[in-house]
């Protein structure tokens, strides 16, 4: 089976292509629709025309391009429209949680919308509308909605997270800090889209799934662990009110101080009680989610060789020449 | 969500599955656990905001020690019918629900200094016992919004239980009278009914119902409102160190997990049981202090301010670090529980905390007069023994040779003075009015909390003690209302498909 993947230099993306390596059923190819062409990196897709030449042979293609902050909705729409020339090729779109907006509450897969909807919210949800229409043309298609991506190589879930605990600037954050944190194992996210991929077909109609592990706990408790695990002792209660005004500062403190960036969307996310239920991606996909100890215990080691790697570089220049 | 009772149209009769009285140190914890479970939870609090003792209180956790679940010849009316073992995996979760970071109470595994004091020997002390200080948190505020986003939790604020109303054969409860001090009244009907309103307040209503329970009704249970007891506390002594006082550890340390700790002197149990001791714990505290055993008051606040006045003009250095102390006990949002002085000192006062025993005499009965909603009010008949003062001073003096013999140090004590010091006030938090056992004749209810003879009426939190050893409650009530969330859901048996578990 040739698979396609967009978004192969993004942390799921480059996952999933060196899972799909080891496959024996995949044939893959790792592509993305911007940044800058490398050699020996993933396929550069950044025309209409570059894009439809490679769906061409392809009997799936996965889309995890959505985390990149540059990305927009209506590249799913020519996604679709090209693929629908290409002979309609299985659709793996790899949504988020924020399609369930601010809401306190158990988010199943056919929970409704919210009628507030941040920006990030409203572009994932036009993109599952287009792949809703790719469907609907008799195309095989799957959504779905990983919650929070962690383990290692994650900036987001772990790295800035951890920067900012050995700054003191995270910690125990109490009330503020009591939201689910609808974690998700990187490898459990590409082993959906690998079982999405290979899934019966049920043409016509969008298959939608939430992925979180159902053991993940609450944020307080996550930042509590890391830190314990990444020896950023003793872990700080924190204040709401400072948080909130260093994270209305956030970029300016970044650039003057080189602290890491919290913003008010991520103490936003960190107060949520929504809790995906990701029972039907068990079942269906049949998934066995990666053990909450397991997957800290690897986020960890993963952030202190990297820290230990960033030290070394940093104390011995002459061994680590810029690459050019 | 939360509401305010006032708001329940009078006259009308709610329905729960379980109904939970009381939105305190049990209450919170043990309705919050139901909630996602497929059952409908109601909790009344009769104050305006939800928290209870947990509004107030010192933060200090400590669990139980195996032997207090044992029955010990010395000590009457001893010994729990669970073990510490079935406890422990709740006690884990209690210790998450109050904030004190890990459930670890060995200093050797926690701090990573040495022990209190050096080159001290033998099986008679043990030194690496420790208590654990919470924010302190507040319940109330701290799971407020757990309390407003379940949906199958409905909290209502000024809601005071009147009476418990039972069946005809009165081995059910039929359903609750509540009241609110703006003069509404409506009343509950549930499968299920927990009293989590501590010790007082839960023998008030037992006692009250007692009286409404129809002729011949079994209801009347002999020991509720007896053994009313809790752990004895006061400065008794001073201890003089005999080396270099910088080298004692005995202040407040912080765990890697951020909550502060601090160090006890115990008596290891095999010694207890041959001498025949109750349990007992010892704090090393700074002589000029006014310990946490004094009651907080405005008083209190200015003697603390003029103590570190005095002290900061003897040693002006000690400014910055006892400020940036101050911050921390008055400001920061994880409490440092005590501010004190930083330079080691040789005398420091001796702290101690023994168990009382649990005496049929000492009970809170029904007053005469009513209150403004019609309900009796309590009387508190507090009683003490002797034996307790005395098997203080045994583990004093057994102490003091202890720590001679070892040449650390010497602790002194007045043993004429140790009865007013250890009885001087009231305890601030009494357990044991509602005592759990398998003997209908010296408690209340069965292990699982369940009242002895009534089927459907729980009791959760500190009533339910049949000894306090020498632990403050706070931690082990929580820990024994996850346990009864956990028997009532599989006592009940949800009908729903239970959601997954979204608020607890």
């Amino acid at each position: 089976m040739n698979v396609l993947v967009l978004g192969a230099d993004l942390h799921v993306g480059a996952r999933l292509v060196a899972l799909l390596r080891q496959a024996p059923w995949a044939q893959v190819t790792g592509a993305t629709v911007r940044g800058p062409a490398r050699r020996g990196g993933p396929l550069r897709l950044d025309t209409p025309a570059a894009l439809a030449q490679a769906l061409v042979d392809t009997d799936a293609v996965v889309d995890c391009s959505a985390p990149d902050p540059a990305w927009r909705p209506d590249e799913v729409r020519g996604l679709a429209h090209a693929a629908q020339e290409a002979g309609s090729p299985r659709m793996v779109f790899l949504s988020g949680i924020a399609v369930y907006g601010h809401r306190h509450a158990v988010a199943h897969e056919h929970t409704d919308a919210p009628r507030v909807l941040g920006r990030r919210g409203r572009a994932l949800l036009a993109a599952e509308r287009h792949v809703g229409d790719y469907a609907a043309t008799g195309a095989q298609a799957v959504v779905l909605r990983p919650g929070h991506v962690w383990g290692p190589g994650s900036d987001e879930g772990v790295h800035r997270l951890a920067e900012a605990l050995r700054c003191g600037r995270l910690g125990d954050l109490g009330p503020a800090g009591d939201g689910w944190s609808n974690l998700v194992h990187v490898d459990d996210v590409c082993a959906a889209a690998m079982r999405a991929v290979q899934l019966p077909p049920a043409p016509g109609a969008v298959r939608t799934y939430n992925l979180a592990a159902p053991d993940s706990p609450r944020w307080n408790e996550y930042f509590i662990d890391l830190a314990l695990a990444i020896g950023a002792t003793p872990v700080r209660r924190l204040r709401q009110v400072p948080m909130r005004l260093r994270a209305a500062l956030g970029a300016l403190l970044q650039s003057w101080l080189g602290e890491p960036l919290i913003s008010p969307q991520m103490l936003r996310t960190w107060r949520q009680h929504l809790k995906l239920d990701a029972r039907a991606a068990t079942r269906d996909l049949r998934l066995h989610w990666t053990p909450y100890p397991t997957a800290l215990h690897e986020a960890a080691t993963w952030y202190l060789r990297q820290a230990r790697s960033r030290e070394h570089r940093r104390r011995m220049p002459s061994l680590h020449p810029p690459a050019r | 969500m939360i509401k305010d009772a006032n708001f329940v149209p009078r006259g009308t009769r709610l329905a729960a599955d379980v109904c939970v009285v009381g939105a305190g140190t049990a209450g919170i914890p043990l309705a919050l656990s139901l909630s996602g479970k497929g059952l409908t939870v109601l909790l009344l609090e009769a104050e305006h905001v939800p928290g209870g003792a947990t509004r107030h209180w010192n933060g200090r956790c400590v669990p139980l020690d195996p032997l207090d679940f044992q029955a010990r010849p010395q000590v009457p009316n001893s010994g729990w019918p669970i073990s510490y073992e079935g406890l422990l995996p709740y006690y884990a979760r209690a210790n998450a629900w109050l904030e004190a970071g890990a459930f670890a109470y060995d200093a050797r595994q926690v701090l990573p200094a040495g022990p209190m004091v050096a080159s001290v020997d033998g099986e008679v002390l043990r030194l690496h016992g420790l208590e654990r200080y919470s924010c302190p948190t507040d319940f109330g505020r701290r799971y407020r919004k757990r309390m407003q986003v379940a949906t199958d939790l409905r909290v209502l604020t000024g809601a005071r239980c009147t009476a418990l109303r039972l069946d005809a054969t009165g081995g059910t409860i039929r359903g609750l009278d509540v009241a609110t001090r703006a003069g509404n009244r409506f009343g509950v009907r549930a499968r299920a009914v927990v009293l989590a309103a501590g010790a007082l307040q839960t023998a008030r209503l037992l006692l009250c119902s007692r009286d409404l329970a129809p002729p011949g009704a079994s209801f009347a249970l002999d020991a509720i409102g007896r053994y009313a007891h809790a752990p004895l506390s006061g400065t008794v002594g001073s201890f003089t160190v005999a080396g270099d006082p910088a080298r004692m550890r005995h202040g407040f340390e912080q765990a890697a997990d951020g909550a502060y700790c601090r160090r006890r002197l115990t008596i290891d149990a095999q010694q207890q049981d041959a001498l025949g001791l109750m349990n007992a714990a010892a704090r090393l505290v700074p002589a000029d202090g006014a310990g946490d055993a004094a009651p907080a008051s405005a008083l209190a606040w200015w003697q603390a301010i003029g103590r570190h006045a005095h002290g900061l003009a003897r040693a002006p250095w000690q400014a910055p670090s006892l400020l940036a102390d101050g911050w921390r006990h008055a400001v920061a949002p994880r409490r440092l529980p005590e501010v004190a002085p930083r330079v080691p000192a040789r005398r420091l006062a001796v702290e101690l905390q023994v168990e009382q025993q649990p005496l049929p005499s000492s009970r809170v009965l029904l007053a005469e007069e009513g209150d403004t909603l019609g309900m009796r009010r309590l009387r508190v008949d507090w009683r003490q023994c002797l034996a307790d003062v005395e098997s203080a001073r045994r583990s004093l003096r057994l102490m003091s040779d202890e720590l001679a013999r070892c040449r650390v140090g010497r602790l002194e004590f007045e043993p004429g003075t140790l009865r007013e010091a250890l009885l001087h006030r009231p305890p601030a938090r009494l357990v044991g009015t509602a005592r759990m056992g398998r003997d209908l004749r010296t408690s209340v209810v069965d292990p699982d909390g369940k009242l002895h003879t009534v089927g459907n009426l729980y009791v959760a939190g500190a009533p339910v003690f049949p000894t306090c050893g020498q632990a403050d409650p706070a931690l082990t009530e929580v820990a024994l209302a996850l346990r009864l969330a956990d028997r009532l859901v599989q006592r009940l048996q949800p009908r729903r498909a239970p959601a997954e578990e979204l608020y607890a």
